[in-house]
């Protein structure tokens, strides 16, 4: 017992003894001087909430696809083999069966060809009606203006007619038969009755 | 007024035939228009016949006995310029002594008291 007592006192440094000792004094940095080699911090985990995880993202995605793919496992109630021969069975019957049927017996072609028939044929009557109702409308407009033209020209002549008729006043005189006086004093109340000018 | 039917009032007074002035009086003394009225009262007036006097002082409502003042007035005025007035004053008198109408008769006592004074 006294040589372990005197060999701690004379052996030991006082830095082995105590690593801040000295470095507290001397520097800012109290690490700066220190070696841990070979030593274990004591109270280590005080500095552990200090540095981030790092989350290893492929990692992540990993382990959700094998979750995904273990789902689909679970998901199949049959074993694969017997899915993958059932697939492949059902891609050579629907081969034979493209082989060796005509189109035209196909029973919804059949039936898109007639509607498509039906569509065609309406739309040949929808513009041959549509162009039949043009002709017609194109010539009920040509009635019109001829009828209005017609018009105009009967009102046109009858105007003429009156200055004619006005014209011929001009031969007014003493010598004009009382009977012809008459019918024009007569005529011309009548127009202004008309309320014609 | 329109201007052909004063033409042909003009050549209805100008006309000899006496024809017109059954023309006048039928169309022209009927007329609702004043002017027409009052034009061919004048006319009536100036051709100084028997006939056309007659109608413009013993007729009530035409010439001289006329609703319309103007048309009245005007038909004085031609009959005070006459240069010959023995027809009138003569129509005139038969009026004041033997017509019905005391509206009529008053009318052409005026109208003979204008003939004296003028």
């Amino acid at each position: 017992m006294a040589k372990i007592i005197k060999i701690g006192s004379q052996n030991l440094t006082p830095k082995i003894a105590n690593p801040f000792k000295t470095s507290r004094n001397s520097t800012t940095n109290p690490f700066k001087y220190s070696n841990f080699e070979g030593n274990t911090l004591q109270f280590a985990d005080v500095f552990e909430g200090f540095e981030p995880k790092k989350t290893n993202k492929l990692r992540m995605i990993a382990s959700s696809v094998a979750g995904s793919m273990t789902k689909l496992r679970s998901s199949i109630a049959e074993p694969i083999v017997n899915f993958v021969n059932r697939v492949r069975g059902g891609i050579s019957n629907a081969w034979d069966y493209a082989k060796n049927t005509n189109l035209g017996e196909i029973k919804g072609l059949r039936t898109i060809s007639a509607v498509m028939d039906k569509a065609k044929e309406s739309m040949n009557k929808g513009l041959s009606d549509t162009v039949d109702f043009l002709n017609q409308d194109v010539t009920t407009f040509g009635k019109g203006i001829s009828a209005n033209i017609t018009g105009f020209g009967s009102e046109l002549s009858a105007k003429w007619a009156d200055l004619i008729s006005k014209m011929n006043y001009k031969k007014i005189s003493a010598e004009t038969p009382v009977a012809e006086l008459e019918a024009m004093w007569r005529n011309e109340i009548a127009l202004e009755a008309g309320g014609a000018v | 007024m329109n201007k052909n039917v004063l033409e042909i009032i003009d050549a209805l007074t100008a006309h000899q035939d006496s024809d017109s002035i059954r023309v006048l009086e039928e169309l022209g003394t009927n007329s609702p228009d004043n002017e027409v009225r009052e034009y061919t009262s004048r006319a009536l007036v100036r051709k100084n016949v028997h006939d056309s006097l007659k109608i413009v002082i013993i007729n009530q409502g035409k010439g001289i006995n006329d609703l319309s003042p103007a048309v009245a007035m005007s038909t004085i005025n031609e009959i005070l310029a006459l240069k010959d007035k023995g027809e009138v004053i003569k129509i005139l008198d038969d009026t004041i002594n033997m017509h019905s109408d005391e509206t009529v008769k008053e009318n052409a006592r005026s109208v003979k008291s204008l003939l004296a004074l003028s």
